[in-house]
């Protein structure tokens, strides 16, 4: 038995694994269908997305020159790497320059594809993961077993362990205790990092924008806190315009989280004041899988892989992955592969090479990875053309049949001989009846040895007596009195999706959505008293508040205390929203306000009402003039142990957004 | 008089003849003259699928010639390998200005049997009777593969007599996956049991499908673990008076 067949036993034998594979399953494929109820049209979404993706590849170098030209503009240092080495290197020495001896790094999946904190750690700086998920498995000295929730395959029982070995906490199987306490470790790992790492979901190749979504907080803290901020993309991660983006992200969250938005979708254009950025754009094979004349291999074959947009929805609904998790995706080296599930069983030999060949093996080819992609890649064509060895390593491709049992593969050239040989095949098909009654006389069924594969779980029907073929023949012609057909009355179309329109205003809306995810809405005709009122019932008198946005005067009168500067140990900051978004219940605060959305335990948002906008399509243009900015829905939060939902990672625990309905009308 | 050739797969053929007959069975008494070509044998399906395209295209080709010249509609009692001639006859021959036109002539001809009914002939009852209670398991190909699915539930909605329950995840697949089966048998053998206690809980004695890959796999799991639920292909069912 191969190696990869040896991890694919264990997985299944483990039993803890197993039921935190069933957990993640059943919740993310529940999540996802009702995300994508809100949305009637995602199938023609879904047909557009494929559109817009098949068309950035088709023209990458073009956007890619765009968006290099638009982030230099910008101030963002770009670099472009060619290989593993190459990222590696660029981003050594930006460590060296800034003398960096600690970067925190937000969930990057490129960054596990090169093996970055390996490459860091030898060189002695720490890097730490920041991702409650990543930070879990980086405890336990593993990879990411899923590309969105990396512990997917443990148990609150592991990180309770966990947590009491290497952090000292006493045993705790309270998920918000163990959520307290990494974001109470990691708050420090933010506020002294040298160096804020990140990976990038989108490049905008209008404006340059890197758009980032997260739901804890941490992509937001790295991306705005630390001095230096590292963004790592694959080139093949962009889209050509804000409308193409936010098209993506009414499909991307859906797809991997089931939610209409993720808590924080940023986007970022220029550095902050005193924040240098640089922008790593890693090839590692990618044009190579694009570009027919760097393959060697006719029609780019796997170029459809690069439309992905890493939701993960693939593997949620494949039941391979649900068996194995991301660990048990090896390689021959038994190095486990960067990317799991039905995308990675072909972009991991796609862009790796012959070493992941024989992951395209382990599909049925049923097609339900195909079914969840939100831009609708042929997955399972994909698998069957890295079996035929289409994954170009280097300027060679891979045998056909790649990753196949000799004895398989032997044994289907045979029947190949039969099957273009009538006379032969129908011959052979009585032996193998003949064959079939001398093992198995009396029933219908042979048991075959389990070192057959098929014997090791069924029986095999006994090959029949006598053949359709032969049976044919003796009732060749037979017409038997014809009825007429019987018409079909019944309309049997399926039913039409038709989802009521929503008749309640967009304040209501914008209040039921929000509410829905634990945020709090007001309405108010006086924000600065209403908040006011808010502190003083919760006993509290100090907020970092961003200029311009409440009467400063009446704050004073009232003995609340406030400043505008950047102090980690306010509880609350207050801010303006540049908008509000009906249908998901999101706040829009850029440049001035990132601080005072991020770092304080509650988060006030003043929203006037007519700001507030139907969806995300409608206010994307507003992200254009701003430094950075990002879409706020809901309060800071994690699914990472056990698909648990709990409130206040990184971010604000509380979101409270007052209305400002006096000038509405 | 219209005419259909039949292709009966090669699984059908070697395991399963009475499908075919209930197949035939069922065409003759709409008044659909039947052909069997004699020389047919496999479409590649299990060649192709585990990547080795020369032999695919091997079969292929001979598949071709066989029917290129025959007259009528390709009528097959399975979802995968009607999949397998309308789709990835085109991606086998892709480029081939010899062949490509051939295969796509074919693949155009090609139709799953209840599509075939439904779709083409525009018969949802077709006066079939049955006692007890049925389930049907929607084959990976026949669902995702030609989003064939209404068709196979309207004829089995008209069955008289017979109660039709639903299978849970009833989508998922149950694990034969042509070559994966004996590849990765610790893998199919998961979802076979998953699949198989579904069964159980449908509580329904006989289940119903449209591919004799599914039927194989199904059956020969509830014959290892002794169960008493029987597989039948839906042409079957709807032969039964």
């Amino acid at each position: 038995m191969n190696i990869f067949r040896e991890r694919i036993v264990e997985s299944i034998n483990n039993e803890t694994l197993q039921i935190a594979l069933d957990n993640n399953t059943e919740r993310r494929l529940k999540g996802r269908a009702t995300a994508f109820e809100s949305i009637p049209d995602w199938r023609e979404r879904r047909q557009r997305a494929h559109k817009v993706r098949a068309d950035v590849i088709d023209h990458l170098d073009e956007y890619l020159a765009q968006f290099i030209a638009k982030n230099k503009e910008n101030g963002v240092i770009v670099h472009r790497a060619k290989d593993s080495a190459e990222a590696i290197q660029i981003i050594l020495n930006i460590a060296r320059q800034t003398s960096a001896r600690l970067i925190a790094k937000s969930k990057s999946m490129v960054s596990e594809e090169i093996e970055l904190n390996h490459a860091l750690e030898k060189e002695g700086i720490q890097v730490i993961e920041t991702d409650l998920g990543e930070y879990i498995v980086q405890l336990r000295n593993e990879k990411p077993s899923h590309i969105i929730t990396p512990a997917a395959h443990l148990r609150k029982e592991q990180v309770a362990e966990l947590f009491h070995e290497k952090l000292g906490i006493p045993y705790t199987i309270d998920i918000p205790t163990l959520t307290a306490t990494a974001r109470k470790v990691l708050r420090e790992v933010f506020l002294n990092a040298d160096i804020g790492f990140s990976g990038v979901n989108f490049g905008v190749a209008e404006t340059g924008s890197v758009c980032i979504v997260t739901n804890e907080g941490n992509g937001r803290m790295v991306t705005t806190v630390p001095p230096v901020h590292i963004a790592l993309m694959g080139m093949e991660r962009l889209v050509s315009n804000l409308d193409d983006l936010s098209l993506l992200l009414s499909l991307l969250p859906r797809s991997a989280t089931g939610q209409k938005l993720t808590v924080y979708t940023q986007l970022l254009n220029k550095p902050l004041a005193d924040q240098t950025r640089h922008l790593v754009i890693l090839d590692n094979g990618r044009a190579r899988l694009r570009d027919p004349a760097l393959s060697g291999v006719e029609g780019s074959p796997l170029k459809e892989s690069l439309y992905c947009i890493r939701c993960g929805a693939c593997l949620n609904a494949c039941p391979v992955f649900r068996e194995l998790s991301g660990h048990a995706y090896i390689g021959k080296d038994k190095s486990i592969a960067p990317y799991p599930g039905p995308i990675g069983s072909i972009v991991s030999p796609g862009l790796l090479g012959e070493n992941f060949v024989h992951l395209a093996q382990a599909s049925s080819l049923c097609g339900a990875c195909k079914d969840a992609c939100p831009v609708d890649i042929d997955l399972p064509k994909l698998l069957t053309r890295v079996r035929a060895g289409q994954a170009a390593e280097g300027r060679r491709k891979t045998e056909e049949g790649a990753g196949l049992s000799p004895v398989t593969k032997f044994g289907l050239q045979m029947y190949t001989r039969l099957a273009t040989h009538p006379k032969l095949y129908a011959v052979s098909q009585k032996f193998a009846s003949l064959g079939s009654y001398l093992i198995s006389p009396h029933s219908q069924w042979m048991r075959l040895p389990a070192l057959t594969g098929w014997g090791y779980s069924k029986d095999l029907p006994r090959f029949a007596g006598r053949t359709f073929r032969e049976r044919w023949i003796k009732n060749d012609v037979l017409v038997n009195k014809m009825k007429a057909p019987a018409t079909d009355k019944k309309d049997s179309s399926a039913a039409s999706h038709s989802f009521p329109q929503s008749d309640i205003n967009p304040v209501e809306q914008f209040t039921k959505e929000l509410t829905a995810l634990g945020g709090h809405v007001y309405q108010t005709h006086n924000p600065t008293q209403g908040i006011i009122e808010f502190l003083k019932s919760r006993g509290l008198d100090k907020i970092l508040l961003e200029p311009n946005t409440l009467d400063e005067s009446l704050l004073q009168k009232a003995g609340i205390g406030f400043t505008h500067e950047t102090d980690p140990e306010i509880l609350v900051g207050v801010t303006n929203a540049l908008c509000g978004l009906a249908d998901t219940g999101s706040v829009l605060e850029a440049d001035g306000a990132l601080h005072a959305s991020l770092l304080p335990e509650i988060h006030i948002a003043v929203l006037k009402s007519n700001d507030i906008l139907p969806s995300l399509s409608n206010a994307i243009d507003l992200v254009k003039d701003k430094k950075a900015a990002v879409f706020i829905t809901g309060p800071s939060r994690t699914a990472d142990i056990e698909m648990t939902l709990t409130i206040g990672v990184h971010g604000p625990k509380e979101i409270h957004v007052f209305v400002d309905d006096s000038i509405s009308g | 008089m219209t005419t259909v050739q039949l292709f009966i797969t090669c699984l059908t053929d070697s395991f399963f003849p009475q499908t075919g007959e209930a197949v035939v069975d069922i065409l003759h008494r709409l008044g659909i003259n039947v052909d069997f070509a004699r020389e047919q044998t496999c479409c590649g399906q299990p060649q192709f699928n585990a990547g080795l395209r020369k032999d695919a295209r091997a079969i292929a080709e001979h598949t071709i010639k066989v029917f290129e010249n025959a007259i009528g509609d390709i009528v097959t009692p399975s979802g995968s390998c009607a999949h397998h001639f309308r789709h990835n006859y085109l991606e086998l021959f892709e480029g081939d200005s010899t062949w490509l036109p051939r295969a796509k002539a074919i693949s155009e001809r090609v139709f799953e049997f209840t599509e075939y009914l439904v779709d083409k002939l525009n018969i949802t009852d077709l006066g079939a009777r049955w006692d007890g209670t049925l389930t049907y398991h929607p084959s990976c190909h026949t669902l995702r593969g030609i989003n064939v699915d209404r068709q196979p539930r309207a004829l089995l909605a008209n069955i008289h007599g017979a109660t039709l329950v639903d299978l849970p995840n009833a989508e998922e697949c149950c694990g034969f996956g042509g070559v994966m089966s004996v590849e990765h048998p610790e893998l199919s053998a998961e979802w076979l049991k998953r699949k198989i206690s579904n069964l159980e809980a449908s509580q329904a004695p006989t289940l119903v499908v449209t591919d004799a890959g599914c039927l194989m796999h199904i059956a020969g799991g509830l014959s290892r673990q002794k169960k008493s639920q029987r597989v039948m292909h839906i042409a079957e069912v709807l032969n039964h008076q």
